[in-house]
């Protein structure tokens, strides 16, 4: 495990990473010509008024990874069968997104 | 023997030179002598017709020597060279070899026997026949190499037939289908192969140069490089007549622009498979990756978008795997095609499609969009399992000039909007400083390719 719990990683911090990658994913998908949805927490990013489609959205957690992994030194897969089979998906938005890493980092941290 | 014809023929060009190696030219008459030697030194030696002997090295006129003496007394051939190193071990297992003549970098000679005892059923099988046989090695899409054990007589067969006399650049191996292709084409029309020490297109394009080669049968990822390397300014190379490439897809953009830089050069590409030999092929034009295959002793037919062919030459079968041929006789070559009339285009290893939410993604496809950016030096495309579109689309590039990752991914997408599906656009970019093609020059797309390079 490369996280280190020397540095404490807050939500906020993981809710701005998440809406960089997802503005620089609707950007890269649409082109800079287009107007960029405003986003947040509530943000859908699965389902009914989502910003993406699933192929975008597969382009965000690997944006997502990506970033997690350069910028805070925490690797971790996000898209996997476990998030598939949550009762509520940790993709429908982007608060949950951010809630689902901080769980899984938390684990990482308690097994480090 | 089975190969007295092509022996008696090479005796009607004595003093033509039959191969050049280390620039040095060895004449067909030079080359009998050495063919001759190597029958003594293999009579001295106790070697029995339908031994199993594996020829460690690459061309040199001691390795084609020894190999049409031993063609000649009815041994199977198991050729190794360098590229296979690192399965050295694991291939003398497989093909039960019993003797090992291994040549070195000044074409001296070691004979090592091994204690082992070749009793494979198709090994004896020829054995009765009397007839020589080939091991051949092909990489498997698993990772498993398995061995095609061939009936060299009826392989060779097919050089009967007067073609082309041409100065040759062996790029291809001798333990490859495609090399040892070269090899017989070249020695039975009394043309010239042309050794070289490396790969690297300085080297190629020089011994294009000086020894005015005609035909560089090669693979589009060293087209690839010969175009980033810019050897081809460096070096004349109006001697080529024909360039042949095969062994992988090639990319349509690499095709476009070796036309550009040879015009007049015929550009063909070739078909063939470790147990089938190497097919006829013709391409429509110079610019197309449409080409017609078959010719005499091959059929061919199209089944769900994946290519058959049916040989009168091909393998007994596998030393160490269960055959591949059904009842009437086809094999199912694993590569998907599409068709139009008599020609068909090969699309890809059905194992390396990748499949984003139930659509079809060729690598090939995707990697030739990549090699027309800007700072790419060489791009591999291949898939990775993910549990919302079943698979993503990752690019492993190489770059001539270190890029910021981040731009470069923006870059990417910009330019492949506009030229491919979104679906088709790779959602993952991995920027590599080691070559992504092993040691004969072909692209390596599997997932765990870096780490098992050869």
């Amino acid at each position: 495990m490369t996280y280190s719990s020397e540095v404490p990683i807050e939500r906020a911090g993981i809710i701005e990473l998440i809406t960089t990658s997802a503005q620089d994913v609707l950007q890269m998908r649409d082109g800079a010509g287009e107007q960029l949805p405003v986003l947040g927490e509530e943000t859908r990013l699965i389902g009914q008024g989502a910003i993406l489609d699933s192929l975008g959205l597969v382009s965000l957690i690997v944006e997502v990874e990506q970033r997690l992994s350069d910028e805070l030194g925490i690797n971790l897969i996000l898209a996997d069968e476990r998030a598939m089979s949550q009762k509520r998906s940790p993709f429908r938005s982007i608060g949950a997104l951010a809630d689902y890493i901080c769980d899984l980092i938390a684990e990482q941290g308690a097994h480090a | 023997m089975s190969i007295a014809w092509l022996l008696e023929r090479m005796a009607g060009w004595q003093e033509q030179p039959a191969m050049v190696w280390r620039d040095q030219p060895t004449t067909y008459g030079d080359l009998l002598l050495r063919v001759e030697e190597w029958k003594g030194e293999l009579d001295r030696y106790g070697m029995k017709e339908g031994q199993v002997v594996a020829i460690d090295g690459d061309y040199s006129p001691n390795s084609v020597a020894v190999l049409l003496a031993l063609i000649d007394r009815g041994a199977i051939v198991v050729p190794l060279t360098q590229a296979a190193a690192a399965h050295r071990e694991e291939f003398l297992e497989i093909a039960q070899v019993e003797e090992v003549i291994a040549l070195d970098e000044n074409d001296q000679h070691v004979i090592n026997r091994r204690p082992v005892v070749a009793d494979h059923p198709f090994i004896q099988q020829l054995r009765q026949l009397g007839d020589p046989g080939l091991v051949l090695f092909s990489s498997g899409s698993t990772g498993k190499s398995k061995a095609a054990l061939h009936n060299f007589a009826r392989l060779l067969e097919k050089f009967k037939v007067p073609r082309n006399k041409m100065v040759t650049l062996t790029f291809l191996l001798l333990d490859h289908i495609g090399g040892l292709n070269t090899l017989f084409y070249t020695l039975s029309n009394g043309g010239t192969v042309v050794s070289v020490r490396s790969r690297d297109p300085d080297v190629v394009c020089r011994a294009i140069e000086r020894h005015r080669v005609e035909l560089l049968p090669t693979s589009p990822t060293f087209l690839n490089l010969l175009l980033i390397s810019e050897a081809y300014k460096r070096h004349d190379l109006s001697s080529l007549k024909r360039i042949t490439y095969g062994t992988e897809v090639m990319p349509e953009s690499t095709l476009l622009r070796i036309h550009e830089v040879f015009p007049d050069v015929q550009l063909q590409q070739t078909y063939g498979l470790s147990e089938l030999g190497i097919l006829r092929s013709k391409s429509r034009d110079n610019r197309s990756l449409w080409v017609k295959i078959g010719g005499e002793g091959f059929q061919i037919k199209v089944v769900d978008g994946i290519l058959w062919v049916k040989a009168e030459s091909a393998m007994l079968g596998y030393l160490n795997a269960p055959s591949p041929f059904d009842e009437e006789g086809w094999m199912n070559t694993g590569d998907m095609v599409e068709v139009d009339g008599e020609y068909v285009r090969i699309l890809g290893r059905q194992s390396e499609i990748i499949n984003v939410g139930g659509q079809k993604v060729y690598p090939a496809e995707v990697e030739s969009v990549l090699l027309q950016m800007e700072n790419v030096r060489d791009a591999v495309v291949l898939g990775e399992k993910n549990p919302i579109t079943g698979n993503i689309v990752t690019a492993r590039v190489n770059l001539k000039e270190p890029e910021d990752p981040r731009a470069f991914k923006q870059r990417m997408h910009a330019f492949c909007r506009e030229r491919l599906a979104a679906y088709k656009i790779p959602v993952k970019v991995e920027i590599l400083t080691q070559e992504q093609y092993n040691a004969r020059y072909k692209r390596m797309r599997r997932a765990d390719a870096l780490e098992s390079r050869e």
